[in-house]
């Protein structure tokens, strides 16, 4: 019966989610209708719905998911106390009296911050308001602009510690240091690539990345060390310590989360920065996103909780390890089908609704789940920034002057978009190796 | 439609309270948190413990607390995450629409089907009066009242968007034009309002961010 139903169900949830009524309750009303409807010719147990309280309770002693609100909040605490914008201008700085230097220092920055992040819209806004500005001032050609940009922002959806990688974690079962860990080398490569691309462009068309002019360089030497010193290596320090300490095994997320947390309102503290306004912005949008991701997450409990109830979960299941090619099979459809979702929803809907349908059948098939979560992550940051539709280049629209056309911000993509494909491949290939 | 008016005003203004009291959790949680990551290596190295499980079940608390409580607060600011490819490109009335219909046919109905089926549970923690299976652990009675409450304050917090939305439907065809001041009731209430949430009354022309 799953055959019928799973289909129905998925298809039927979609096109709920595609109203525009919030997904949260969209895919719980989704549940309660296939709950209804399954219950009418026998095929679904209505005491399975019991299980939803116990579920919820599970979310809320969830100790991974903890970790969410604690760097959400050390992100816009960085951000909101203007941190974030005083770590590019000394970048700026430092790198700007070489071509091309500002966008690495913005591919730099965007590693960095969006790491704390992990939201796409959040980091292109953030970024995109910080550093497009800048850019234009100093004589950047538009599309590199914004393709740097555009593409620095998802960076943080793989660089550790991002929130994405911990619900994907907690979704997949396998540890958030593991795929801390996992993600750090794949966003380093790409982050390298993106370095290596502006640096390129910067010897073989000067003028599409120039130099920063000699005034705004024109600072003393002590200025500038005291600069590097008071806005740059702090928040560098605070981010290494937090990952190295999970890295290292002598915290737990949730453990180095808070503790970052902290840490950001003491180094905001210490240039005076801990201003009422930007601890209520941090505060406001700790709890707006907490609120949002965890009740998608109760919302979809219950989807797939009728989903299985429906035996969807074993269609999905027969459907994915019967594809010839075995496991090669497996990805390029997993990996289609998110590349296409991608355009329209978020990585927390694609973890929440996908993620907990493919993780038996990658079992069934062999496939190490650190790594699938890996390339799903690059996978979903590619479809983030690929035109018309990607997300990365929908909300840097939001904040791009008039000025600068949705054309170029979509031609600006396109070299990202090939080293993106060019890792995600490589990062395919090696584990077949 | 008046009173009507009058009940959506009132539970905006109860969610909008309970909204801004909730930020501060988010703080409180940091530093319960903090303290917790410190008391551990504290009590590693010294031999002598300041940490305790209620500490680390309030940390839980805290955040559960923020998202239990917050759900109705975030629906009334638009606050839930919309697929928004189609819905940016309609119209007030084409919003209103969905957003009534799915209140009345998803919101509210699985919000009844979760105070209903949370009842029993709830109940049977408050008969037995159920602690954390830890030491020193706290109650666990009361956050798990927290789901009731929960959802009846979403319960609540949809039937107010009923009220709104069935307003904006009920304004003659062409009526007042689309004006980002058309979220009546959200500006009312204490805390962070439509004033630094542009765009976050559910029944404005849209998301702070729109596609098109």
């Amino acid at each position: 019966m799953g055959e019928v139903w799973g289909p129905a169900m998925l298809l039927g949830a979609l096109a709920l989610i595609f109203t525009g009524y919030p997904v949260a309750f969209a895919l719980a009303g989704a549940a309660l209708v296939f709950s209804f409807l399954g219950m009418l010719v026998g095929h679904f147990d209505p005491v399975l719905l019991r299980a939803l309280p116990d579920r919820t309770f599970g979310i809320m002693a969830n100790y991974t998911l903890l970790a969410v609100p604690f760097f959400i909040f050390m992100g816009t605490v960085l951000e909101k106390s203007d941190l974030a914008e005083d770590l590019l201008e000394t970048i700026g700085i430092l790198f700007g009296r070489f071509r091309g230097g500002l966008a690495i220092g913005v591919i730099g920055v965007g590693a960095l911050l969006a790491a704390a992040t992990g939201v796409v819209g959040a980091s292109v806004t953030a970024m995109g308001l910080i550093s497009l500005p800048v850019m234009m001032r100093n004589g950047y050609k538009d599309e590199l602009t914004v393709g740097v940009i555009a593409a620095a922002g998802t960076l943080g959806q793989i660089i550790p510690p991002s929130i994405v990688l911990i619900v994907l974690g907690d979704q997949m079962g396998v540890s958030v240091g593991a795929l801390f860990r996992a993600g750090l080398v794949p966003g380093l490569i790409l982050t390298g690539a993106y370095v290596v691309y502006v640096a390129g462009v910067a010897i073989v068309r000067p003028e599409a990345a120039p130099a920063m002019s000699a005034e705004s360089l024109d600072i003393p030497g002590s200025e500038l060390l005291r600069r590097v010193m008071g806005s740059m290596l702090p928040p560098l320090v605070l981010i290494l310590v937090v990952l190295g300490s999970i890295f290292a095994g002598v915290a737990t997320p949730t453990e180095a989360g808070s503790l970052g947390a902290l840490g950001a309102m003491a180094l905001a503290a210490m240039h005076r920065r801990l201003s009422m306004e930007a601890l209520r912005a941090a505060m406001n949008d700790t709890t707006r996103l907490t609120i949002m991701v965890i009740f998608l997450l109760i919302g979809s409990t219950a989807f797939t909780l009728v989903f299985r109830g429906l035996e969807g979960d074993l269609w999905i299941a027969d459907l994915l390890t019967d594809l010839p090619g075995g496991s090669l099979g497996f990805l390029l459809v997993v990996n289609a089908v998110v590349f296409g979702l991608g355009f329209f929803i978020d990585f927390f809907e694609i973890a929440f609704i996908i993620v907990p349908l493919i993780v038996a059948p990658a079992q069934i098939l062999g496939i190490d789940l650190t790594w699938l979560g890996i390339v799903l992550a690059v996978n979903i940051q590619t479809s983030f920034l690929t035109p018309p539709f990607g997300f990365s280049l929908f909300y840097l629209r939001g904040v791009a002057p008039e000025s600068i056309p949705p054309t170029t911000i979509y031609r600006g993509a396109v070299p990202f978009i090939v080293i993106q494909l060019i890792v995600l491949a490589g990062l395919i290939a090696w584990a077949r190796v | 439609m008046r009173s009507l008016q009058r009940i959506s005003a009132a539970i905006d203004r109860l969610n909008d309270r309970i909204g801004a009291a909730i930020q501060w959790i988010a703080l409180v949680m940091v530093i319960v948190g903090s303290f917790n990551a410190i008391a551990r290596y504290a009590g590693r190295y010294t031999g002598f413990s300041l940490s305790s499980n209620a500490y680390l079940e309030l940390q839980w608390y805290l955040f559960s607390l923020i998202f239990l409580m917050g759900a109705a607060y975030g629906l009334n600011h638009d606050y839930h995450v919309r697929v928004d490819v189609l819905y940016a490109r309609l119209g007030r009335r084409a919003r209103a629409w969905i957003n009534l219909i799915g209140s009345v046919l998803f919101l509210v109905p699985f919000a009844f089907v979760m105070l209903w089926i949370s009842w029993g549970p709830v109940a049977n923690s408050w008969a037995i009066l159920e602690t954390s299976p830890d030491p020193g652990g706290l109650p666990r009675y009361p956050i798990k009242t927290v789901i009731l409450v929960s959802f009846f304050l979403l319960l609540l917090q949809a039937i107010s968007q009923i009220v709104k939305n069935a307003e904006i439907l009920a304004e003659p065809a062409g009526g007042p034009s689309a004006g980002p001041s058309s979220g009546s009731s959200a500006a009312d209430g204490p805390g962070p309002t439509a004033a630094d949430d542009p765009g976050a009354a559910v029944d404005g022309p849209g998301p702070a961010v729109e596609r098109d």
